[in-house]
C-alpha cells in the first residue's frame, strides 16, 4: 500500500483557480484546478531543473532522473511529453509527495501571532472511519509544516455526506437532520478535542449541521465547537431554529462555499491518469502502461488559509490531498 | 479640503515671489519625513471615509430650494455641542450607535459654505463586522448634521445644486454676483467659506492664470433644446471688472452651459477613502493599482447632469472641478510661446494621475508617460536626500505647481517638525489618487486616497461604494492583483467616463491578465535570502508588446466578469474574471459570518446591478427625473420648480433611509423612477 500526498502550494497568487467561476458555486473546481495547474507547473519546473543540471537547485531532481525511477529509460521525457514522475515527485518518509516539496519555502513572511489560520479537514467517504484519529494528525502537521507555525487558529471539521441547501429553510433543516452519521460524528470528534488540548488548535469547529443535528451533538461532545459552517446560496435565509441553536450555545454561524465529498475517486483517478487534463502518474494500459498500478481511494484533503489578521490579507492558500494505493 | 492655518494670505504677486522658497521648504520637509517615515513597518490596515454634503433650505410650502450658506454657523453649533447629542431626530439604531461609546463624528468646513464634509470619530478597521457599521455611521453623521440646522435645512448629497448660479436667487440669504475676489458674473463672492484660504485660492488662480477659470460643459441636446444653444445666462454687457471681457473674448462658446468660478467645480460633493498602508512599499503598491480604477468609478459613481440650471450631456463632475481650478497660464497651456513661465503644462492641477510609484518589477517603463513634466533640480535635490527615482519623479511632478495660498506668517523660518508648506503643494495637487506620507509626528502610516467617486443620494449606497473599494483593496494585496495599462491609457479612460450612461455605452481600456506569471520554483536553489519569505521574488519583467496586455472593455465586464456581462453572446474567447467574482473569491478563503456575508453581498449586489445597466446611476435617475417633470419643457432647462422637486425628492428619499423605513412605495410618492436606481433594495 502507497500514500500519495498531493499538494497545490500557496494558491493565492498563483492566477485563476482561485477565481470562483460561475455556476462553480459550491463546487471543487478549486481543489481540482490548482493540483492539476500545481502538478504541470511541478513539471515543467523540475523538467527544466533536470535539463541545466548546472543549476544548484536542480541537483536533487537531476539525482533523481538519473536513478532508478525512470522506468522507460529514455531521457528526459517519456513519449507523452510529460517528464518521468521520479522527477517531479518525492518519495519521503513512507508516502509519495505529488509533486515534491521544497520545505525550504515553508513559512509565513511575518510571526505567526498576526495571523488568522484557518483549517479544514474533509473526511472522506472512501476512508475508514477507524483512522480519522490519525488522519487528522496527519493532515494538521503537514499545514503546521507548511506555514513553519506551531499552532492555528480554526480547525473545521467537515463529515461526510453533510450538506446544507438552505433554498427552502426549513426543509434544508429537516433534511439535514437525516444526513451523516451521528455515531462515526461523535466518535471522531475526541481525536480533534485531543488536537485542542495538546495546543495545536485554538478553536474547533464543524460544517453544514443543522439545529437537530447539532443539538444531538452538543450533548456527546466535551470540547464544544465556537463555529459552524454552513453553505447556504442565499445568506439572508438562514433556518430560524439554527440561528436560535447557534445564538444560545455561542456558536458562531460562519459561511462557506466548499462542497461536502470534495475528492471523488474519479476525480482522484482523471487528476493523476493519463487523460489530458491528468498528471499522468497511473498506469492505464490502453494510454500508458507505466505508472502507478492499484485502487486509488481519497483518504482526506485539508484545506489552510492563513489571513493577516489585522490586515485582511491572504498570504497563503492551499490543499493537501492523502489517497491510498491499493497495489494489485 | 486640508489645511486651515490662519495667517495674512498673500496675493498673486506677493504669493508666486514666496513660490520657490515654499518649493524648496517644502521638499526639505518631505524629505525629513520620508527619511522618518520610510521603514515603518507593519501598521495595520485602517481606512476612512469622506462624505460631503450640500445644505439646502427646503419647505414644502416655499417656492424655492435655496443653498443654505450658513456653514459656518452649523459647524459652530456642532462645535459647541460637545457631545454631539442626537436630540431625537435619529431613529432608535442610531441612539444605539451613538450611546455604544463609538467616537463622534467629525465636521470639516469645505470649499463652498453651503458645504458640510463629515468623517468618522475614529479609522475603520477590517473586522467584516466592522465594515457593517459604515452604513449606521454615515447615517448618524447625516442625522447629527441635520439636528445642528434650522428645522428648513438640509443636509443631501448631491453632487451639485442644479441651481448654482442660476440667474435671480439660489442662496440664502442672497448676495449681488460680481464681487472682487471671484468676479464671477453667475455666483457672490459669498458663496466660498470666507475662511482667508478660500476666498485667496480662489482669487490667486484666477490671477495667476490671467482671466477667470472657464468651465464649459456640452449641453445635453433634448427634443426642443434650440440649436445651436447659446447660453441664455451669460451676460456679455458686464463691465465691472476686465475679467468681464472674456465672454466677449469667447469664453463661451455654443452649445455649453458657461461657468466662471471656482464654486462651480470645488462646490461640488464627491466620495473618497482613504487606506493605511503596511508600509511605504504597500502605500506605492496601492496607489498604483487603485489608479487604473479610478475612472472606472468615475464612471459607475456617476451623479452629475445638471449645471446651472441646464442638463449637461456629461455625467460626471470630474472634468468640471479640473477647469474651476486650472490655473495655467496661457504660456503654460500652450496658447502662447514660452516666455516667462517654465514649461508647458498638459493637465489642470485637478487632474487624474500622471505616473505610477511602486517598486513593483511589473511596471513596465512602457506604462510611464515619456512627457511628464518634472523639475529637474527638485527631482536632483530628492535624489540627494536619498529618494528612489521614481518617487522622487512623483515629486518632482507635483511641484513643478507653484503654491496658491501662501501666509506670510509661515515664511519666517523653515520648521522640520512641520509638513506645512510640502503640503502646500501635495494638497492643492488634486490628482484622483493621493499618496500620502506620515503627519511630522510619525504617528500614522503611509497612506493613499482614492478620489474620484462621485457622491450617492442615499448613506446606503456610500456605504456600499466605500466597502466595495477596501475589499478591492484586500483582494489586490491578496491575489498580488496586476491593474497596470500605460498611464496615458488611464486618462483617455477618465475622458471616457464623462460621457453620457459611459456605464453603458461606452468601453475602457483594461488589462486582460490580472494575475502574475507563477514564480517558478525551483532556479538558483530556491533564491530566498529572506529566511521567512515564503513568496518567492515576482517574476521578472515580461516582455510581449504592451498593446497586448489591455483591451477595451465594458463596465460590465470589468466589475461583473466577460461570463456574467456576455451571457447572451458567450463567444467572446476573452475571459476577464471580473471585479465582484474576484472579491467574492477573496470572500470565500477568509472567516465571515453570515449575516456579515448577506449584507456585504447586498453591497455587492447594488454594485453589480448599476454596472450591468440593471439600475441606473444616480446620473441617469436624475436626468430623467427632470426630464418627466410635468414643468420640464424638453429644453435642457432645469428651471426653479423643477429644481425644487428634485431636491425634494431626495430630501424624502434621505428622511425615509433615516427613519430606517425603506424606501418601498417612493415611486407613487414623488420620486419618480426610484425603482429603477435602487430596485428592490432597502425597501
Amino acid at each position: 500500500m502507497t500514500k500519495l500526498i498531493l499538494s497545490t502550494g500557496n494558491i493565492v497568487s498563483g492566477g485563476p483557480s482561485i477565481i470562483r467561476k460561475p455556476g462553480g458555486y459550491r463546487s471543487n473546481l478549486e481543489l481540482t484546478n490548482s493540483l492539476r495547474s500545481n502538478f504541470l507547473a511541478a513539471q515543467q519546473d523540475f523538467a527544466n531543473d533536470a535539463h541545466n543540471p548546472d543549476d544548484a537547485g536542480a541537483a536533487a531532481a537531476a539525482a533523481a532522473l538519473n536513478g532508478n525511477g525512470n522506468s522507460n529509460g529514455n531521457g528526459f521525457h517519456r513519449s507523452d511529453g510529460r517528464p518521468p514522475a521520479s522527477v517531479w515527485t518525492a518519495q519521503e518518509e513512507g508516502a509519495l509527495y505529488v509533486p515534491r516539496i521544497d520545505w525550504s519555502l515553508a513559512g509565513l513572511q511575518e510571526e505567526p501571532a498576526q495571523y488568522d489560520i484557518t483549517v479544514k479537514l474533509f473526511f472522506l467517504p472512501t476512508a475508514p472511519v477507524a483512522k480519522r484519529a490519525q488522519h487528522a494528525k496527519e493532515a494538521l502537521d503537514l499545514v503546521l509544516r507548511e506555514l513553519d507555525v506551531k499552532a492555528v487558529t480554526l480547525l473545521v471539521v467537515s463529515f461526510p455526506g453533510m450538506s446544507f441547501e438552505g433554498d427552502c429553510e426549513w426543509e434544508a433543516d429537516k433534511r439535514n437532520a437525516t444526513q451523516g452519521n451521528a455515531e462515526e460524528e461523535a466518535a471522531t470528534w475526541p481525536a480533534i478535542e485531543d488536537l485542542h488540548r495538546q495546543g495545536l488548535v485554538r478553536n474547533i469547529g464543524i460544517a453544514e449541521f443543522g439545529s437537530e443535528k447539532l443539538a444531538g451533538f452538543l450533548k456527546r461532545v466535551q470540547v464544544r465547537p465556537t463555529v459552524n459552517q454552513i453553505n447556504i446560496k442565499n445568506c439572508c435565509n438562514v433556518p430560524p431554529p439554527l440561528v436560535k441553536l447557534a445564538k444560545e450555545q455561542g456558536i458562531e454561524l460562519l459561511v462557506h462555499s466548499d462542497c461536502t465529498d470534495i475528492l471523488s475517486r474519479g476525480t482522484l483517478r482523471e487528476l493523476l491518469g493519463q487523460g489530458l487534463q491528468g498528471a499522468g502518474l497511473l498506469a492505464e494500459p490502453e494510454v500508458n502502461g507505466d505508472g502507478l498500478k492499484g485502487d486509488l481511494a481519497p483518504q482526506w484533503v485539508v484545506k489552510y488559509t492563513a489571513v493577516v489578521r489585522d490586515r485582511g490579507v491572504i498570504e497563503n492558500k492551499g490543499y493537501f490531498a492523502c489517497a491510498e494505493l491499493m497495489e494489485d | 479640503m486640508g489645511l486651515l492655518a490662519l495667517g495674512t494670505a498673500l496675493d498673486w504677486p506677493d504669493a508666486k515671489l514666496q513660490a520657490h522658497l515654499v518649493r524648496a521648504w517644502g521638499i526639505k520637509q518631505l524629505l525629513e519625513i520620508w527619511n522618518k517615515a520610510k521603514g515603518k513597518e507593519r501598521d495595520a490596515m485602517l481606512w476612512g471615509d469622506e462624505v460631503e454634503y450640500l445644505v439646502v433650505t427646503y419647505s414644502e410650502e416655499e417656492p424655492k430650494v435655496l443653498l443654505s450658506l450658513r456653514q459656518a454657523d452649523i459647524l459652530t453649533a456642532l462645535a459647541n455641542d460637545t457631545d454631539l447629542s442626537a436630540k431625537g431626530g435619529c431613529v432608535p439604531e442610531l441612539q444605539h450607535i451613538h450611546r455604544n461609546g463609538e467616537p463622534l463624528p467629525v465636521f470639516h468646513p469645505e470649499f463652498g459654505r453651503f458645504m458640510l464634509e463629515a468623517t468618522p470619530g475614529k479609522p475603520w478597521g477590517i473586522e467584516f463586522k466592522e465594515l457593517l457599521n459604515v452604513e449606521p455611521n454615515m447615517k448618524l453623521r447625516r442625522c447629527i448634521a441635520k439636528d445642528h440646522m434650522l428645522p428648513n435645512e438640509h443636509p443631501i448629497t448631491l453632487t451639485t445644486f442644479p441651481r448654482l448660479g442660476s440667474p435671480g436667487v439660489f442662496t440664502e440669504p442672497a448676495y449681488p454676483v460680481s464681487g472682487p475676489k471671484l468676479r464671477s458674473q453667475f455666483v457672490p463672492d459669498e458663496i466660498a467659506n470666507p475662511h482667508i484660504r478660500f476666498p485667496t485660492l480662489a482669487a490667486n488662480i484666477r490671477s495667476r492664470r490671467g482671466r477667470k477659470v472657464q468651465v464649459n460643459v456640452p449641453v445635453f441636446r433634448d427634443e426642443k433644446t434650440p440649436w445651436p444653444w447659446k447660453d441664455p445666462t451669460v451676460n456679455y454687457d458686464l463691465n465691472q471688472w476686465p475679467e468681464d471681457d472674456d465672454v466677449r473674448n469667447g469664453a463661451a462658446p455654443d452649445n455649453f452651459i458657461h461657468m466662471d468660478a471656482m464654486a462651480f467645480g470645488m462646490g461640488s460633493c464627491c466620495l473618497q477613502i482613504t487606506f493605511q498602508a503596511k508600509n511605504i512599499t504597500e502605500g506605492r503598491q496601492m496607489y498604483d493599482q487603485l489608479s487604473p480604477l479610478g475612472p472606472i468609478m468615475l464612471a459607475l459613481t456617476a451623479a452629475t447632469p445638471i449645471y446651472k440650471g441646464f442638463l449637461a450631456d456629461t455625467d460626471v463632475r470630474w472634468n468640471q472641478i479640473s477647469k474651476a481650478v486650472d490655473d495655467r497660464t496661457p504660456e503654460e497651456l500652450g496658447e502662447k510661446p514660452l516666455q516667462n513661465d517654465r514649461w508647458r503644462i498638459p493637465k489642470s492641477r485637478y487632474a487624474s494621475n500622471s505616473t505610477y510609484i511602486s517598486t513593483d518589477a511589473r511596471l513596465r517603463p512602457e506604462y510611464f508617460d515619456p512627457d511628464l513634466v518634472i523639475d529637474e533640480d527638485i527631482k536632483q535635490q530628492l535624489l540627494d536626500g536619498g529618494m528612489d527615482d521614481r518617487l522622487a519623479t512623483h515629486f518632482a511632478h507635483l511641484f513643478i505647481r507653484d503654491p496658491i495660498v501662501v501666509f506670510n506668517e509661515d515664511l519666517q523660518s523653515l520648521d522640520l517638525s512641520k509638513t506645512d508648506h510640502f503640503e502646500n503643494i501635495q494638497s492643492t495637487n488634486w490628482q484622483h489618487m493621493r499618496f500620502k506620507p506620515p503627519p511630522a509626528d510619525n504617528s500614522i502610516g503611509w497612506r493613499v486616497e482614492f478620489r474620484p467617486m462621485e457622491i450617492q443620494i442615499t448613506d446606503f449606497e456610500n456605504a456600499a461604494f466605500a466597502v466595495f473599494m477596501v475589499l478591492i483593496t484586500r483582494v489586490i494585496l491578496s491575489f498580488d492583483l496586476n491593474f497596470y495599462i500605460p498611464i496615458l491609457r488611464v486618462d483617455e479612460n477618465m475622458e471616457t467616463a464623462h460621457a453620457r450612461d459611459a456605464v453603458l455605452e461606452r468601453k475602457f481600456w483594461f488589462r486582460r491578465n490580472l494575475f502574475s506569471a507563477r514564480p517558478p520554483r525551483s532556479s538558483g536553489g530556491s533564491g530566498s535570502s529572506t529566511p521567512r519569505s515564503a513568496h518567492p521574488s515576482r517574476p521578472a519583467t515580461p516582455t510581449g508588446p504592451v498593446e497586448d496586455e489591455y483591451r477595451l472593455m465594458t463596465i460590465n465586464e470589468i466589475i461583473n466578469g466577460t461570463a456574467y456581462a456576455n451571457e447572451a453572446d458567450n463567444d467572446s474567447g476573452d475571459d476577464f474574471p471580473g471585479l465582484i467574482p474576484l472579491v467574492e473569491s477573496y470572500l470565500d478563503s477568509v472567516n465571515v459570518d453570515v449575516v456579515t456575508r448577506c449584507e456585504l453581498g447586498t453591497y455587492l449586489d447594488l454594485i453589480r446591478k448599476r454596472a450591468s445597466g440593471e439600475l441606473w446611476t444616480a446620473a441617469k435617475w436624475i436626468r430623467e427625473f427632470v426630464r418627466g417633470q410635468k414643468a420640464y419643457r424638453g429644453d435642457s432647462v432645469v428651471s426653479e420648480e423643477i429644481g425644487k422637486d428634485l431636491v425634494g425628492a431626495v430630501i424624502k428619499v434621505g428622511e425615509r433611509e433615516q427613519r430606517g423605513e425603506g424606501f418601498r412605495g417612493l415611486d407613487v410618492e414623488g420620486v419618480k423612477d426610484w425603482g429603477r436606481l435602487m430596485g428592490g433594495f432597502r425597501s
